[in-house]
């Protein structure tokens, strides 16, 4: 199982436009529906802005990972955004979100989808690996970044 | 001395089907008891909790679902040993999958542990870290990986 089987170069946006938390949150699910990936896209947002009451998805070094499992997906999805200006995400640190996540699976997928939240997390943990992350002006960079770092 | 014992480690993947498949037609021809094993990955879970992915109340939502998804896979398999004649013990676990398996096959001195093909690597620190690859290495007793599903679904089928 690899990291780029799920984050396509197609499910990337490198400058957001959403100003806040539930809107980038929206935007990024826009964007997997437009990939076919989405079956029922408010209750998509629904469930994930349910998750975030629970407490922040915001980790710390300006990354945020939106996520939930909902029937409302196609398998494992994910899309990538990246915000220039920052946005409240509640994030433990205080600190404004500049990466976000943004995560779904059908319950049906659910050792996948954990087992590639954690891979994630693992290379989040990699100061290497974010510092070339955050470098990537493109999402072929980004997309390579993340293909360097699964080998 | 013949043979006792066999365990069968299912991941829930697509092709744990076929693993279990396999294992049953082995029991049977070789006349012996199969234990089913499925293992909860609580560790994936605690890894996401000291992360902050997940929250305290959320990683119990999904040990929950987990542990259902894992029970069902487990009656499924063992209304299938039932079927066949085969005598059989499912066991759910919770822990790290190579921990949990490599005790219980240590713990019931079984004769033979039956797993499903290990994943394409592309690092060497992915070989170190597959829970597949630790199994296949510090097993205490002969591994069979299950391979080739037509042949597997085939051999199924003769054992009525």
């Amino acid at each position: 199982m690899k990291f780029t089987d799920f984050l396509t170069k197609e499910c990337c946006v490198m400058d957001m436009a959403a100003p806040t938390k539930e809107a980038a949150i929206r935007e990024l699910a826009d964007v997997l529906k437009a990939q076919g990936k989405v079956i029922d896209e408010e209750d998509f947002i629904k469930h994930v802005m349910e998750r975030e009451k629970l407490g922040s998805t915001g980790i710390g070094n300006s990354v945020a990972i939106p996520h939930c499992p909902t029937k409302s997906v196609k398998g494992v999805v994910m899309a990538f955004g990246r915000s220039k200006q920052g946005i409240d995400f509640q994030s433990f640190d205080g600190h404004e979100i500049n990466h976000i996540f943004l995560m779904g699976t059908n319950p049906e997928d659910l050792n996948i989808y954990l087992k590639l939240l954690a891979s994630l997390a693992k290379l989040l943990n990699d100061r290497i690996f974010r510092a070339e992350f955050a470098a990537a002006s493109t999402t072929d960079e980004l997309i390579a970044v993340f293909k360097k770092h699964e080998k | 001395m013949g043979l006792r014992t066999i365990v069968v480690s299912i991941a829930g993947s697509p092709g744990s089907l076929i693993t279990a498949k396999y294992a049953i037609a082995l029991a049977k021809l070789l006349s012996v008891k199969l234990v089913i094993l499925y293992v909860v990955n609580i560790k994936v879970l605690q890894d996401l909790l000291k992360s902050r992915i997940f929250v305290d109340v959320e990683a119990r939502v999904y040990e929950r679902d987990l542990e259902q998804q894992g029970s069902a896979i487990l009656e499924r398999i063992g209304r299938m040993a039932q079927d066949k004649g085969v005598a059989f013990e499912s066991c759910l676990l919770k822990g790290a999958v190579s921990d949990e398996v490599l005790n219980k096959t240590q713990e019931l001195q079984a004769d033979m542990l039956i797993m499903g093909e290990l994943k394409e690597m592309t690092s060497r620190a992915e070989v170190f870290y597959d829970e597949g690859e630790r199994i296949l290495r510090r097993c205490p007793c002969p591994v069979v990986m299950v391979k080739n599903p037509a042949m597997v679904e085939a051999l199924y089928k003769e054992i009525g």
